[in-house]
Parts: structure tokens; C-alpha cells; sequence
């Protein structure tokens, strides 16, 4: 149980872009604060504290809070927090949030995750999060790990490339629903994407996410407020976070092992028996296709090494049984610091049944996905009504 | 909030040092780890979840908490950065604990200064548009602030040095700190200028160290320890970015977040009903300024309060503060342990006599932008 | 740094020279003289539950236990390819400042007797001639100065050896 139910009563993201060479960096964020505060109609002075988050490195600011927390975000002569967690960033914030305002301590919280990944170098930045001796001489990045963990996958359970580029045929045209995201292609074709060069076997370009720009800032509210902003609120019912060993090939990496342990304990917290029949729509963190077939398994949508199948059934299409990324997903838009920030937003508009063309028919509980760091997970779980 | 509500029950920290060249960060946070997981009779499953502080530009990491999560034992659990002072991270621990979401978290905080250069690492906080290219940094930021306030008030480089003097005398009874030698008001005055006013002995070291702790809710408090230590009060402040949109001369955001603080643990009168301060001293005049802002004497006569009582075994940062150690992500956190300890009645010769309620003060940015103050209370 | 104005938009180049002295620990520093003077590999294995790291490491994540130099023990220069990859895109190298050459192969591998994965280059560029399972061989440099690259600069695929002979 929690001492305060909390729920998110406002969204805001900006339109996410390559670059974004026409503001700078507090300008980006406020357009996401402004779309927030609006949405939730509150003031700036309504606001109790400021949890904002980027990767430090990305952008060469460090202590980047003291600056956009202020000039970006209603900070001035408030708390200002930083929670950064690579990856996982967005959904660190958004925990972070939860428990500011289901503790007690504060009643409204702006939470907010943003990324100009182009005014720094991003695949520079995420080398330097691994080990100077052992693993930065020859890790390439992200995609290098995740490359690997797709090689594997696919030896392990016969997963075929067609089956990995149905994963972004799905969510690129699923993106073009989506207004905020950033590659919308409602005629992408898996020709399209088995066309592409392979960039680091068996991974092709269009089997990657982009670098995106951008931000995405969350209002939340305890039950006492939430009364006064609205009456179509996303309520959390359960927060899980797993994490691992320092070293990610420490374990075997065809599988996500902290994804398993924190839905297993998600679930449990609120009352989910069977995914795909209890959870309406899932909003998951999906680095590369590959990915998305692998986490549907190991949250527990299917059973290991189904889930090209679990893609091909179509359950996971926006017409089945559990639809996965409305939003287009990671390989539809990724601004680090603010992507997993963005699976929580998604998962709450299709709550609230604001999704327009995007909107999940009668969505009363939603899943949203965090990855990052040597393999972690986080979990949310959101619901129409508050959890009793 | 409500008030005792959520315990400390255990704090361990290493000896501060200039170079702790043969651990690595992992190994560095593992000794204080351990060493509480030993104090307390505790193994890894008896803790609910853990929450780190670090900083990536300090490490030389993105994600710097990746690099100890064996040495914090978060395999299969929830661990989650506070990229910010550790003291932020104490009050991220206990929201975790008010949420009813775990019985006990551990908080760890680590720093190594002496893996890259402090100055550079400190203007990278400045905006790369109008102050990064000055080459500001925590020095010449702290030397304009600390010129300012003397202008304004009338302090002189002396007072200013008895805190300095007063800090590193406290230090010699404390096994942990950096700097150990006692230093004259004479040795501070002719210390060499770093950035006038302030000389080399008005500004802290750069230290090597790691500080852990396990918080508790209240059920389980009594199982770890008879002398829990309850938080009473919070409080969080931060003040404009730009040091040109800054009141440089009254620390705005530290009075903002120590009234609220104050509020929450019902004190009146802050000097008289608070046993013990632990404040982030970041340099000499700052700690005379902290006094006027944290209510201890009227704006503008920090320098009368350090004169009226120099001689007086001041309850005020008995740990020697920041500074006499200072690895700059883990002060915050420090702060809050050695308030605890002292609480805990466990401070050795360090111990100010029947403490019960004591404050401590965490500090984000630059020349306090960000603050924290938190109140304990031993029963 | 730089200034820039194209058209309406400004911008400011920066680059800063950030040098950093990381402390590698004792367990290392044994790794790298063992490597130089003797051609040894180097694990650590826990005293409590027995598991064999490699990279060697100072704490067993599992049991919370210090590993010291008395629990480094040998490993052989070979093990069995896990995964691997031919890394085929441009990125800045953060050690060097510059672009790393590619493409270059890079693969997972268990060490024989190690119980974690690691990672190295491997001097295979065609994934089709890479297979898991296949066995791999470090390629020790003629001259070792105790640096992980410049003295095991690849692992090489064993053509002629499987798994089990």
C-alpha cells in the first residue's frame, strides 16, 4: 500500500526532431513545461518541487539542473533534483516523482527528462558510462552491446532479420499517429528495413532507434489534489525497478533477466495474473527491434523465444489482444534523458483516452518500460482507477 | 510529513584522504558498505533497496552509479541516483521509505576528487553561453561572493579565519577527517591568495572518501539499534542560476529551506534548541553567512557571532566540516552521519554532551544555489 | 571555442580537454604484471560461492565478499565465442578523441573456467564466418607492455578446434 495515492495529471512533450537548432536548451524544455502546466491548467507557483534529468555528459553541462531547473522550469526558490540513471533516466524521474508525492512530502511535483544529444556526442557519451580498462577499448557504443545481445538472441531461438523488421514496420507506422513522434512512416515496408546497411551484424540502420531531441514533462498530484485538476487522471499501481551486475556480459545477454524480476514483482503489487488479458497496452523501451521481441518474453507477454511469434499472431499490433508502442516506441523516437519520461507520458494518454488516432480502445491499465545502464529495468503500472 | 517516521539506524565512513590511489571506486564504496552491513549484523537481503550519489563529470563516467552496483549489492533490486550532493539522496532514501514502498534503504554517497582536476570539473557548471568562458569556478566564485559580503557587512579576513581555525581544531578529534592539524588565525592570514579575499586555508582540501547509511521505517527501527535517529524536519531551497541573478551577500535559498525545516520540527529558536550543526562550510566566510541565514544571529553579524563565540566549544560542524574533508558529492551526506552519530551519543571525542536534536545542511552548485537542511532528532 | 552564426542561428563550438587518473585497483595492477611478464591471464574467483570473474574484480556481487590478490587465479588464453559482431558505423573514440577505424569485430566470450562472459576484439570482419560456439584464442603481441589492447590485441577464431575435443 502507499501512504498517498498519486496519479499524473499532466502531460507535455515537445515535437521530437533531429535537431533542434532553433532554441537552446532551457527554450526546449519550457516548451514541454508550458504544454504540462497548461495541460494540467496550474500555475507555476502551484508547483512544490522540480525533478529534472539529462546524462551530463551528453550535452558537456555537468550539474545541468542548477541551470534548466531554473531557467527552463519553475525552480527558482523551489527544490530541484536531479535523477540520472543513463537509459533508464525518464523512468528513474518518473519513480522519483511517485515517491516525492506518495511519501507525502510534496502534493505536486513536475517531472521532467530532456535530451539535445546532437550538441554533444552521444555514442562518445555512452562509451565513457563503461569501464575505462576493461570494456572501453572495445565497445562501440550502445548499439555494440545491443548488436551482441541481438546476435545471441537470434542463435538461441531461431528469431529471423524479417521477424526483427516487423518490430519497426509496426512501430514506425504506428508512429505516424503519433504527433509528437520524431521518424513517423506510415508506408514503411519490411523490404525498407532489410534494405538497410547492416551497421553491426546482425543489427541493419533501420533496426537501430535515432538520436532524438527533445523533452517530455509529467505533472503529478496526490488523491487531495488530483480532485481539484481534473477528473481524468493516470494513476500509478505499481513502481519496480531491477538492476544487475556492474559488468552487463557478467551474464548471459539473450534475454533480459531484470526485466522478468521486475514485472514478476510488479504484477504482483498490482494484481496482474496474466499480462496480455490484464494490461491493455504496453508501452515498453525497445533499443532495436530485436529487443522489443526479446523484452515482450521476458516481461512475461509469452513464453521465451516466442516472441517473433507473439508479433506475428499480431497480439502486439495496435488491433490486438495487447497492443505494443501506439507511441512508435523507441525506434520511433529517442531522446535519452526523456525517452523512458516518454513511455510513462504514452501510457498515461492512453489512460486518459487522449491518444486520438493513436488511442487504445478502452485502456484501463497500461504498462510503461525503462532500459538502460549494464541491463536494468523499470517498471511502471498505471490504471484508470486508483489502486485499493 | 510525519515526523518519526522514518530512522537511521547505522552509519559507516571511510578516512578522508588526498589519494586513495590503490582502491577503486568499487572498492571504496565497498568498505563503507561492509563496514555497515558488520555494525548492524545485517547481509544484503535484509535491505529494501539502495539509492547512490555521485557525479558523472567527477568520475569520469556517464552513469557513474553503474560502476558500484556490485559494491552496493543491487543485483535483483531497485538502485536509483540522485545525481546531485548525497544529502538529496538521504531525502530521496526516506521518501522511499514515507511511500510505504520499502521497510529499509540503504543511501551511499562517493567522491574521489583526486581522479581529475576539481577546477575544470567545477566550470563545466557554468553555462557554456555567458560564465563558462570566464573560468569561473567554485574558487573565484566563492572569492567574489565571500568579497561582497564583507563589503556589505563590514567582516574582516580575521573573523572569516576563525572559522577556519575553529573547524580544523574540531578536526583533530575526528578519526575520519582529512586535515588533521590545527592551524592559527596568523597561518590562515598569511596563507597564500587564491581569490581575494579568501587564501588558501579559507578554502577546504580535496578529498577521497565514501559514506553509507541504512534508513528504516519505524516498525523496524528498534530491530537495527536503541538509539535510532528520527528525521524531524525538511527542507529544500534552490536559489537563480546566474551568480549575476544571485543575492551574493544572504543565502536566499539556505533561509527559505532551513524556515521550512524549522517549521516542520517546530523550533523556534534555532541556537537554543538545537544541539548540533553539521553546515557545508564550502569555504570561511561562508560559514559566517550560514549562521545569519540559518537564523543564528541577525543578517550581517556572522562576524560578531564567531567573535562572541570563538572561545565557546561552538556546537557547529564538531566533525571539522568541509573544511577539513571535502570530497565534494559525499558532503551532504556527511553531514547528516555525523549529525546522527553525534545523535547516536557514538561520536567519540568529538561528542557534544546529551545532543538530542541536530541539523544538517547539503549544498548543490555553485555557492549554495541548491540546499537542503534537514533536522534530526535523537528520540 | 568557437562562434558561428549561420543564417539567424547562433552557435557555440566547445571542446574540452578533460584528463582523468582512475585508480584500477590492486587486482589490476597483478592482472597487468602477470600479462607483461608472464603471459598470464588473470581471474578472480570468490572464496564464498567459488564463482570465477573475468575482468578480475575486487567484490562478488552475489555474496558482497572482497576478492584479494590471493583469490587471483590462471586462466587459459582461450574460451568459446558467444556472441559476436562487426561493428560497421563511425563514432568519436572518448580515449583518443578521434573517429575508432572500422569495421572491427568484437565478440563475447567465455574465458575455460571463467563464469562471467567478456568481451574483446576478434580479428574476423565477415560475420558470416563467425558462429557461436566456434572457439576462440587470445593473440598475444610480441612485445607485452601490460595493456590490455597493445598486448592481446584480438582474439583469433580457431578453425580447426570445436568445442569439446
Amino acid at each position: 500500500m502507499t501512504k498517498h495515492q498519486t496519479a499524473i495529471v499532466g502531460i507535455g512533450q515537445t515535437k521530437f526532431r533531429s535537431k533542434r537548432r532553433d532554441v537552446n536548451i532551457p527554450e526546449m524544455i519550457y516548451e514541454a513545461v508550458r504544454m504540462a502546466l497548461d495541460d494540467a491548467q496550474l500555475e507555476p507557483k502551484d508547483i512544490d518541487a522540480i525533478l529534472i534529468g539529462n546524462m551530463d555528459h551528453f550535452e558537456g553541462i555537468n550539474f545541468s539542473e542548477m541551470w534548466t531547473g531554473i531557467d527552463a522550469a519553475p525552480g527558482y526558490l523551489k527544490p530541484v533534483v536531479k535523477v540520472a540513471t543513463g537509459g533508464t533516466t525518464g523512468s528513474s524521474l518518473a519513480i522519483c516523482g511517485y515517491h516525492n508525492v506518495a511519501s507525502g512530502i510534496y502534493d505536486k511535483v513536475l517531472v521532467i527528462g530532456w535530451e539535445k544529444l546532437n550538441e554533444g556526442g552521444a555514442t562518445t557519451g555512452i562509451i565513457t558510462a563503461f569501464d575505462p580498462v576493461w570494456e572501453r577499448p572495445s565497445l562501440a557504443g550502445a548499439l555494440g552491446p545491443l548488436a551482441l545481445m541481438a546476435g545471441m538472441y537470434s542463435a538461441k531461438y531461431g528469431i529471423t532479420p524479417e521477424q526483427a523488421a516487423k518490430v519497426t514496420v509496426k512501430n514506425r507506422s504506428n508512429a505516424a499517429n503519433n504527433p509528437f513522434a520524431h521518424l513517423q512512416m506510415p508506408d514503411i515496408t519490411i523490404d525498407y528495413v532489410m534494405s538497410s546497411q547492416v551497421i553491426s551484424y546482425p543489427l541493419r540502420l533501420h533496426d537501430c532507434c535515432p538520436q532524438s531531441e527533445g523533452a517530455c514533462a509529467l505533472i503529478y498530484a496526490n488523491e487531495t489534489e488530483v480532485k481539484k485538476i481534473t477528473d481524468n487522471p493516470a494513476w500509478f499501481h505499481a513502481v519496480e525497478t531491477a538492476h544487475y551486475y556492474t559488468f552487463g556480459t557478467d551474464d548471459k545477454m539473450y534475454d533480459l533477466p531484470t526485466a522478468t524480476i521486475a514485472s514478476k514483482k510488479a504484477y504482483k503489487k498490482a494484481g496482474i495474473k496474466d499480462p496480455i488479458n490484464d494490461l491493455d497496452v504496453a508501452e515498453i523501451y525497445e533499443p532495436t527491434s530485436w529487443s522489443e521481441l526479446s523484452w515482450t518474453e521476458a516481461l512475461g507477454f509469452c513464453k521465451p523465444g516466442e516472441g517473433g511469434k507473439l508479433l506475428d499472431e499480431g497480439i502486439t499490433q495496435m488491433s490486438g489482444e495487447l497492443p505494443v508502442n501506439p507511441s512508435g516506441g523507441v525506434l520511433s523516437t529517442n531522446p535519452i534523458g526523456a525517452t523512458a519520461m516518454v513511455r510513462v507520458a504514452e501510457a498515461a494518454t492512453q489512460i486518459m483516452d487522449r491518444g486520438e488516432k493513436r488511442q487504445v480502445p478502452d485502456v484501463e491499465r497500461a504498462l510503461a518500460m525503462g532500459f538502460g545502464g549494464s541491463l536494468w529495468t523499470e517498471l511502471m503500472i498505471l490504471g484508470k482507477e486508483p489502486m485499493r | 510529513m510525519d515526523k518519526d517516521k522514518v530512522a537511521i539506524v547505522g552509519c559507516a565512513q571511510t578516512k578522508y584522504e588526498e589519494d586513495k590511489i590503490d582502491l577503486t571506486v568499487s572498492e571504496l564504496v565497498f568498505e563503507v558498505v561492509h563496514q555497515l552491513h558488520e555494525d548492524l549484523g545485517i547481509t544484503n537481503d535484509d535491505v529494501g533497496c539502495v539509492i547512490t550519489s555521485s557525479n558523472d563529470f567527477n568520475d569520469g563516467r556517464t552513469i557513474a552509479n553503474m560502476a558500484i552496483q556490485d559494491a552496493v549489492g543491487s543485483v535483483r533490486k531497485s538502485e536509483s541516483r540522485v545525481s546531485g550532493d548525497g544529502a538529496f539522496a538521504y531525502v530521496y532514501g526516506a521518501m522511499r521509505i514515507l511511500s510505504e514502498s520499502y521497510d529499509t534503504v540503504l543511501v551511499v554517497s562517493h567522491c574521489k576528487c583526486s581522479e581529475v582536476n576539481q577546477y575544470l570539473v567545477n566550470n563545466s557548471i557554468f553555462d557554456p553561453f555567458y560564465q563558462r568562458h570566464l573560468g569561473l569556478d567554485q574558487v573565484s566564485s566563492a572569492g567574489l561572493m565571500a568579497n561582497m559580503y564583507m563589503q556589505k557587512y563590514g567582516i574582516s579576513e580575521e573573523q572569516a579565519a576563525k572559522i577556519a581555525v575553529k573547524n580544523r581544531k574540531y578536526a583533530r578529534d575526528n578519526p575520519y577527517a582529512h586535515l588533521q592539524k590545527e592551524i592559527s588565525i596568523e597561518d590562515v592570514l598569511n596563507s597564500k591568495m587564491m581569490a581575494y579575499p579568501l587564501k588558501e586555508l579559507d578554502l577546504p582540501p580535496f578529498s577521497d572518501g565514501a559514506v553509507a547509511m541504512l534508513l528504516t521505517n519505524e516498525a523496524k527501527a528498534k530491530e537495527f539499534t536503541d538509539t535510532p535517529v528520527w528525521l524531524k524536519g525538511y527542507g529544500s531551497c534552490t536559489d537563480a542560476y546566474y551568480l549575476g541573478h544571485r543575492n551574493m551577500t544572504d543565502l536566499v535559498g539556505l533561509e527559505l529551506a532551513a524556515k521550512e525545516a524549522y517549521k516542520m520540527a517546530n523550533i523556534q529558536n534555532p541556537l537554543k534548541e538545537i544541539d548540533i550543526f553539521e553546515v557545508y562550510d564550502a569555504f570561511s566566510f561562508h560559514e559566517l553567512m550560514i549562521y545569519e541565514s540559518l537564523g543564528l544571529c541577525k543578517k550581517g553579524e556572522g562576524g560578531k557571532f564567531i567573535d562572541d563565540h570563538f572561545e565557546s566549544n561552538l556546537p557547529i560542524n564538531k566533525s571539522g566540516g568541509v573544511l577539513s574533508s571535502n570530497p565534494t558529492m559525499a558532503n551532504g551526506l556527511i553531514r547528516v552521519a555525523e549529525v546522527a552519530t553525534q545523535l547516536m551519543g557514538k561520536a567519540g571525542k568529538r561528542q557534544v554532551n546529551n545532543a538530542k536534536i541536530g541539523l544538517a545542511h547539503g549544498m548543490n552548485g555553485i555557492c549554495s544555489q541548491g540546499n537542503c537542511v534537514l533536522i534530526f532528532g535523537g528520540e | 571555442m568557437s562562434r558561428k552564426k549561420k543564417g539567424d542561428i547562433f552557435e557555440i563550438k566547445w571542446k574540452t580537454n578533460l584528463p582523468y587518473r582512475w585508480s584500477i585497483g590492486k587486482l589490476a595492477v597483478k592482472f597487468f604484471e602477470e600479462l607483461k611478464e608472464n603471459k598470464k591471464i588473470l581471474g578472480s574467483k570468490c572464496p564464498k560461492c567459488k564463482k570465477v570473474h573475468f575482468p578480475p574484480r575486487a567484490v562478488c556481487a552475489e555474496c558482497l565478499v572482497k576478492m584479494t590478490l590471493d583469490d587471483m587465479v590462471e586462466l587459459p588464453p582461450r574460451g568459446t565465442l558467444e556472441g559476436f559482431t562487426v561493428v560497421n558505423y563511425p563514432f568519436t573514440d572518448p580515449s583518443t578523441g578521434g573517429i575508432r577505424p572500422f569495421p572491427y569485430g568484437y565478440a563475447i566470450f567465455k574465458l575455460d573456467g571463467a563464469d562471467t562472459y567478456t568481451m574483446h576484439f576478434v580479428n574476423e570482419t565477415d560475420a558470416s564466418k563467425m558462429k557461436i560456439g566456434q572457439r576462440v584464442e587470445a593473440v598475444f603481441n610480441d612485445e607485452l607492455v601490460g595493456d590490455l589492447v597493445a598486448d592481446i590485441p584480438y582474439f583469433r577464431i580457431v578453425e580447426d578446434e570445436k568445442e569439446g575435443d
